[in-house]
């Protein structure tokens, strides 16, 4: 899990994005890798997106944390190795959800990380995307106030509520960054080829990140705390089939959040397939039976059968809230739904690359009390309930 | 070897879990078999288990696909209430005389929905059930026997006593009872002969410092299945005669061991089986086996004891000298090894006797002209090489016919005995 | 072609007819799309009913059916042979129970019959979709290697092979024999191991359709049942290697067991003091071809005048009981007692395991010829001058000691380190205690979860020479029932099947298959169905993200129209 309370101290100097790129800069230069898959602002635009950089120099356009994230960053990674891996050694950096989503993928063979470091940063959170889109250079304005320790209230309402924002425990090295006393950001190996990294730059893990790690054991209760808060709000807004079809009333079936969702991997999504389409007779029986039909139909079912598909694997990243047009807080649902199920199997995405998925391993002994007793299920629903 | 004697049918005796078996792994190559039966149904004394050990599989579930896949096999013709009357000729030509005793069912048109059972008026102890339950005088054992067809017992139906009763007739929409069948005789050609006629119980009655049917709360092991059992008697529930559920349970083993001087092999799991359904449905339940050696042979058993030891129950390495009755209770008197004399009370008794060869061993032994061995149990060509054989060629023994064993090594012999048979090596 | 589907709904004499009000039914099915026939019959199972539904389908040219009648395990069959009588592909068809679904589980005659209308329009919609599925059969190879030349190796082969049937018998060791060779006698008759060896071993030599491959191994063994490629690589040590390729229809593992290390219990003194034997090193000594000429001898060349034997050493280790120690140790009484008259033996034991009908006299037969049994735990085997002391513990907590000259350890039976490798090699699981696991513990004891695979005698768990042999009889009861020269075996027709553009390469179906069943081809990145292994179980349809895998007549849309009947 966590690393040990060790990490390397790399002296550097500026803001977070300042001292990040030098840390690069001086790993491709000592060769530690080839290149690096990381956000990078296009020159002459206001928009990010993931970039392959293997020029120390080009580092400049990089941002480890830009204000959105316009793509998840698994699934840059699986779009590089989908087919396999390459022969260069790639060092990703990425947020915490989008190194567990990318943990996910390669329990799912859909990323191959054998030459791929995955590097992963504490995340101060993004802001939604449509507020950037609005006004990119106020909200970059924005977003660096927050970098420097500013009030956090405008990132995304999943963001806010994120209680896994620093190391997963599954990453090869991870970026503390400590208060702003600091004079560098802590390298935290987290496995060998982690550890190669250090070696390779020369500085030994021998730096005491008690006081770091405080700092994020002191955020994370508060936000655990919140998450609880605002689940339970959510859960008496949407729990039942009614609130549930009034939650998702404004989806407009453009499938976006599927689009986008980086644990949506297959090639043909079920609901897009001839599986779901059905003859006019049929959709009029249904409009008979019901007094009317919503065309196209089954919009809610195609959200549950999602949830069905991909929540013991939802990072909750809100990638899918982003994307949405109606502003549906799909991240926020999937992600109490997700939430509820990752606990019922203990697991938790991406917190190992050797923990299977739940649905792949075969456990005698769970689930017993739906197994013994269907007296017993009412009974703990009520427990949980009340 | 002709070829004729290759591909001849073959006998199987008895419809246990070990005839069962045999019989479809011949008739999968393509073997004609007759499979004969003395009662009405298939499936022998394991579908009176509701679990079996060391994995707690529901014995019926675990079977029925079996059960299924031979009455639906071509190759095989079952006859049920048949037995042997009379063999003669040599391996690969023996003539066999069976008689089956007429069921008054037509079995065509028997779709065994059971409405003939209501307006039968009489009412027997039925067998199946220890006693435990009534039964009318038309019948099927318990509820889920295959083949599901009743049959009519004419010892006890008010017809064979003389007197007119239709009843059952005319409840029956399919005009499946008929009156008029005849007890058959058939002469089978049969290249072998698979004999797999199971074991009975050690009759407790032959013993007296038990209590045995003279106290309430002293029960036979089989009685106690039967109890355990979904579709026994009591659905399942454990309750004393008084109606209420027991609160200690002495479970005494080896009942008959020395009368028949020979270890049975499966009681101690069995026993340990009893104690784990006992604590699942009772867990405040005090259980405690007195018992003199372990036998839990194999390499999956120890752990099922450790288990069940581990759950509370007490064991008690001592002979028990008698069972009486005291206050509400029973109390069971033993004494150690050292020679100490203590008393247990308890509110019910478990008896779990030995097992011992089926009652028609000596005669079916004498019409195959087998020999069985100094316990009555039919006796292997040579113990070592030819476990399955028999003194005489083409026939085979497989199963408690042949000495006590669990299932998995009655199921292995009873495949070895097809291997025999199949096997053209001369 | 247009559909013509013919709907039945069978009385079952009262049984039905009682409860359903069939015409109801009737009038509520009859007008759905494609309905041609919709009809009632008193008994349909009965040959009469057979015959009418037969013709019914003939005369009015029906491609689809339904029969709403009793449970598919009754009658399911029987109304799937009348479809092929009347020329109809029988997966054109569905059952519906509405006899013990509908009929049998309410008094209430309304609920009754709106269930079954429920369930007869839903397999109306269903069969809509059905398409028309044929069996296949394959070409398979009746021959069979054996691998381990024991007991259980050597009956096995000699009992399957045939004019039409080759058997290889692949031992590692340079004999046959097993360990039952160097057994000098056998419990309970008291026979030579040597002997009966030597003569199953002429039996063998007899038999041209068996090879014989010693000091030589199997190295891999790919495919599956009716049809596996083997190599063999045999290594005897003055020739160069040799390899072998052929193809077996079914393989047996009888590759026997080894004794628990008693060295990693050092209280026994094994190893580190004179005149300690485990059960082996005492068989060896009683072989005229041992190191003794199969003289009882202590290390200093005196014949010892007493002996103790200790049970069960490795078993609270191990987990289980061995099964034969008790039984091979009153043999090694006799064979004491018959060299040295007078000699005095202990057993130290706990729970003396002798089941069976013959073992009880062979007991108490060792029992009265004066051999001590003492009922207690052995803590430490001290060494001293004047021989050996057997340090013990009772079960009341009596401490006692015996001194004694010579110690005979049992140690607990392990299954042999080959066991592990055919594991791998053959992707056969292993139980906890390391032994190769049955397909099912009782109701499949010599087959593996592997099909075509079989395993017998000690390398699934502690047996007898008897149950050996009796492993080995099965086996080949399996193989000659399932493997008949010159017949096709008949494959599972309902099999699964993975859809190469949906496949994303996850592989989650291989991991949830229960039979081997699928493979990824790594040129193509996608998931693989052998239709030969797959038994159509659906496990990896229902776990498939993608909807790749996809399971014959149980197909999405079917599955969707019939549930979606049910739920109007």
């Amino acid at each position: 899990m966590a690393p040990d309370d060790k990490g390397a101290l790399f002296p550097a100097e500026g803001g977070v994005r300042e001292r990040v790129i030098a840390f690069l800069q001086k790993a491709i230069s000592q060769g530690c890798f080839d290149a690096v898959l990381m956000p990078a602002k296009a020159p002459g635009t206001d928009s990010f997106a993931y970039s392959l950089i293997g020029d120390g120099q080009l580092l400049k356009n990089a941002y480890p944390l830009p204000p959105v994230m316009s793509v998840q960053g698994a699934k840059a990674i699986s779009s590089l190795t989908r087919s396999g891996k390459g022969k260069k050694k790639i060092a990703a950096l990425i947020r915490p959800c989008e190194l567990r989503a990318t943990v996910e993928l390669f329990k799912l063979g859909q990323v191959d990380l054998e030459n791929i470091w995955l590097i992963s940063i504490d995340c101060p959170g993004a802001l939604p995307l449509a507020e950037w889109a609005k006004d990119p250079k106020k909200a970059e304005d924005a977003f660096a106030e927050i970098l420097k320790g500013g009030p956090s209230e405008s990132i995304r309402p999943i963001c806010q509520i994120c209680d896994k924002f620093s190391t997963t425990g599954a990453e090869d090295l991870h970026i503390g960054v400590p208060g702003k006393e600091a004079s560098g950001i802590l390298l935290i190996p987290n496995s060998p080829k982690g550890e190669a990294i250090l070696d390779c730059l020369g500085i030994a893990a021998g730096e005491d990140i008690s006081g770091w790690k405080d700092q994020v054991d002191k955020l994370t209760g508060a936000r655990v705390e919140k998450k609880r808060q605002a689940q339970k709000e959510l859960e008496a807004k949407s729990k039942g089939l009614d609130k549930l079809l009034d939650t998702f009333s404004k989806c407009i079936n453009c499938h976006n959040c599927m689009r986008v969702c980086p644990i949506c991997y297959c090639r043909q999504c079920f609901f897009e397939s001839d599986n779901m389409q059905f003859s006019f007779e049929d959709y009029l029986k249904r409009a008979e039976a019901a007094g009317g039909l919503r065309l196209p139909p089954d919009t809610l079912l195609f959200h549950i059968g999602r949830m069905l598909h991909m929540s013991l694997s939802c990072v909750s990243c809100g990638a899918c809230e982003d994307a949405c047009p109606t502003a549906i807080p799909v991240a926020q649902v999937f992600s109490l739904v997700g939430n509820r199920n990752q606990e019922a199997f203990d697991y938790i995405p991406g917190r190992s690359r050797d923990e299977p998925p739940p649905l792949r391993v075969y456990q005698e002994e769970e689930f017993e009390e739906v197994e013994q007793s269907h007296a017993a299920v009412p009974a703990k629903q009520e427990a949980r309930d009340g | 070897m002709t070829d004729k004697k290759e591909n001849a049918p073959v006998l199987v005796i008895g419809a246990g879990i070990a005839g069962i078996e045999a019989s479809l792994l011949l008739a999968n190559s393509g073997r004609k078999v007759y499979l004969i039966e003395k009662t009405s149904y298939i499936g022998g004394n394991v579908i009176k288990f509701e679990e079996v050990f060391p994995n707690m599989d529901c014995a019926t579930c675990m079977i029925a696909p079996k059960q299924q896949e031979l009455l639906a096999d071509e190759n095989i013709e079952l006859l049920t209430l048949s037995q042997v009357e009379a063999v003669s000729g040599a391996a690969g030509d023996f003539s066999v005389k069976i008689k089956q005793k007429a069921g008054y069912i037509d079995l065509v048109n028997c779709i065994g929905c059971s409405a003939c059972f209501d307006p039968c008026p009489v009412e027997v102890d039925n067998e199946f059930e220890e006693g435990l339950t009534k039964r009318k005088a038309v019948y099927i054992p318990c509820a889920g026997a295959l083949p599901n067809v009743p049959v009519i017992d004419t010892e006890n139906c008010l017809r064979f006593k003389g007197q007119d009763c239709q009843a059952c007739q005319e409840a029956c929409a399919f005009e499946a009872i008929d009156f008029n069948q005849q007890d058959k005789e058939l002469e089978l050609k049969v290249g072998a002969i698979v004999v797999a006629t199971g074991f009975s119980m050690f009759d407790i009655n032959k013993t007296s410092q038990y209590g045995y049917k003279k106290l309430g709360g002293v029960y036979s092991a089989m009685e106690i299945e039967r109890i355990c059992a979904s579709n026994g008697p009591t659905q399942g529930q454990i309750t004393l005669q008084s109606g209420e559920a027991p609160k200690s349970v002495a479970i005494i083993n080896c009942v008959g061991r020395e009368e028949k001087g020979y270890c049975s092999s499966v009681c101690c799991m069995a026993a340990l089986k009893l104690c784990h359904f006992l604590k699942n449905k009772l867990p405040e339940l005090k259980i405690t086996q007195f018992y003199s050696d372990l036998c839990i042979p194999g390499k999956a058993y120890q752990q099922f004891y450790q288990k069940v030891k581990e759950s509370g129950v007490d064991f008690i390495r001592a002979e028990v000298t008698g069972v009486s009755e005291s206050a509400k209770e029973l109390a069971v008197k033993y004494k150690t090894d050292e020679g100490k004399e203590n008393t247990l009370a308890a509110d019910m008794v478990i008896l779990n006797p030995a097992l011992e060869p089926g009652a028609d061993s000596a005669k079916l032994a004498g019409m195959l002209n087998i020999p069985q061995s100094r316990e009555g149990f039919f006796s292997e060509k040579e113990p070592d090489l030819t476990p399955v054989a028999t003194a005489q060629d083409g026939i085979f023994i497989a199963g408690c016919a042949q000495g006590p064993k669990d299932i998995a090594e009655t199921i292995a012999e009873a495949e070895a005995t097809a291997g025999r048979i199949l096997s053209r090596s001369g | 072609m247009a559909k013509r589907l013919g709907v039945y709904v069978c009385e079952c004499g009262t049984n039905i007819a009682d409860k359903v009000d069939i015409d109801k039914v009737l009038a509520a099915v009859s007008a759905l799309k494609d309905v041609e026939v919709a009809d009632r019959y008193k008994l349909l199972c009965s040959g009469d009913g057979q015959g009418y539904l037969k013709q019914s389908i003939t005369e009015n040219g029906l491609t689809h059916l339904v029969v709403a009648a009793c449970s598919p395990k009754q009658h399911e069959t029987t109304f799937m042979k009348v479809c092929e009588q009347a020329g109809l592909n029988p997966y054109l068809f569905q059952l519906v129970n509405i006899r013990e679904q509908c009929a049998w589980v309410t008094p209430d005659g309304e609920e009754a019959t709106d269930k079954a209308i429920r369930q007869i329009r839903a397999a109306i919609s269903r069969v809509h979709y059905h398409t028309a599925l044929e069996k296949k059969g394959m070409e398979c190879n009746p021959d069979v290697l054996v691998i381990g030349g024991g007991i259980a190796g050597i009956k096995a082969s000699q009992i399957l092979a045939a004019p039409d049937r080759k058997v290889y018998l692949v031992e590692k060791t340079a004999s046959l024999g097993g360990k039952t060779k160097r057994f000098s006698k056998l419990f309970v008759n008291m026979e030579s191991g040597p002997g009966l060896i030597a003569g199953e071993i002429e039996r063998l030599q007899k038999s041209k359709n068996i090879e014989v491959l010693t000091e030589s191994e199997a190295e891999q063994i790919l495919g599956f049942l009716g049809n596996f490629e083997v190599k063999v690589v045999s290594k005897a040590e003055d020739k160069e290697d040799k390899e072998q390729n052929f193809n077996v229809g079914a393989v047996v593992l009888a590759t026997g067991f080894e004794l628990f290390d008693a060295k990693g219990l050092p209280q026994y003194g094994y190893g580190t003091l004179d005149d300690v034997y485990t059960s082996l090193d005492f068989e060896e000594m009683n072989l005229a071809d041992g190191p003794t000429q199969g003289k009882v001898l202590l290390k200093n060349g005196q014949p010892p005048k007493s002996a103790a034997i200790i049970h069960c050493v490795g078993r609270a280790e191990k987990g289980y009981c061995s099964k034969v120690c008790c039984l091979y140790s009153f043999k090694f009484d006799r064979m004491l007692q018959s060299q040295l008259p007078g000699v005095k033996i202990a057993h130290f034991y706990s729970d003396l395991c002798i089941p069976g009908k013959a073992n009880q006299k062979f007991y108490e037969d060792t029992r009265e010829s004066g051999v001590e049994f003492v009922r207690s735990a052995v803590t430490e085997i001290a060494g001293g001058d004047k021989g050996l002391t057997v340090k013990y513990e009772t079960e009341t907590g009596a401490k006692g000691d015996l001194a004694v000259d010579m110690v005979i350890l049992l140690p607990a039976m392990e299954t042999s380190s080959d066991a592990r490798k055919f594991a791998e090699m053959l992707n056969i699981p292993q139980d906890d205690k390391g032994f190769l696991a049955e397909e099912h513990q009782l109701l499949s004891p010599v087959a593996s979860a592997v099909e075509g695979v079989f395993v017998i005698g000690c390398a699934r768990g502690p047996q007898s020479i008897a149950e050996s042999i009796v492993q080995a009889e099965a086996a080949a009861g399996k193989i000659l029932s399932a493997l008949v020269p010159g017949r096709k075996l008949e494959l599972e027709v309902k099999t699964s099947q993975i859809l190469e553009s949906f496949c994303t390469g996850c592989k989650t179906c291989i991991e949830v298959c229960p039979y081997g069943a699928i493979t990824f081809d790594e040129d193509r990145r996608i998931s693989v169905v052998n239709e030969v292994l797959c038994h159509g179980c659906g496990n990896c349809a229902a776990a498939c993200p993608s909807g790749a895998a996809r399971l014959k007549h149980f197909t999405f849309p079917q599955i969707y129209q019939e549930l979606k009947e049910v739920l109007r």
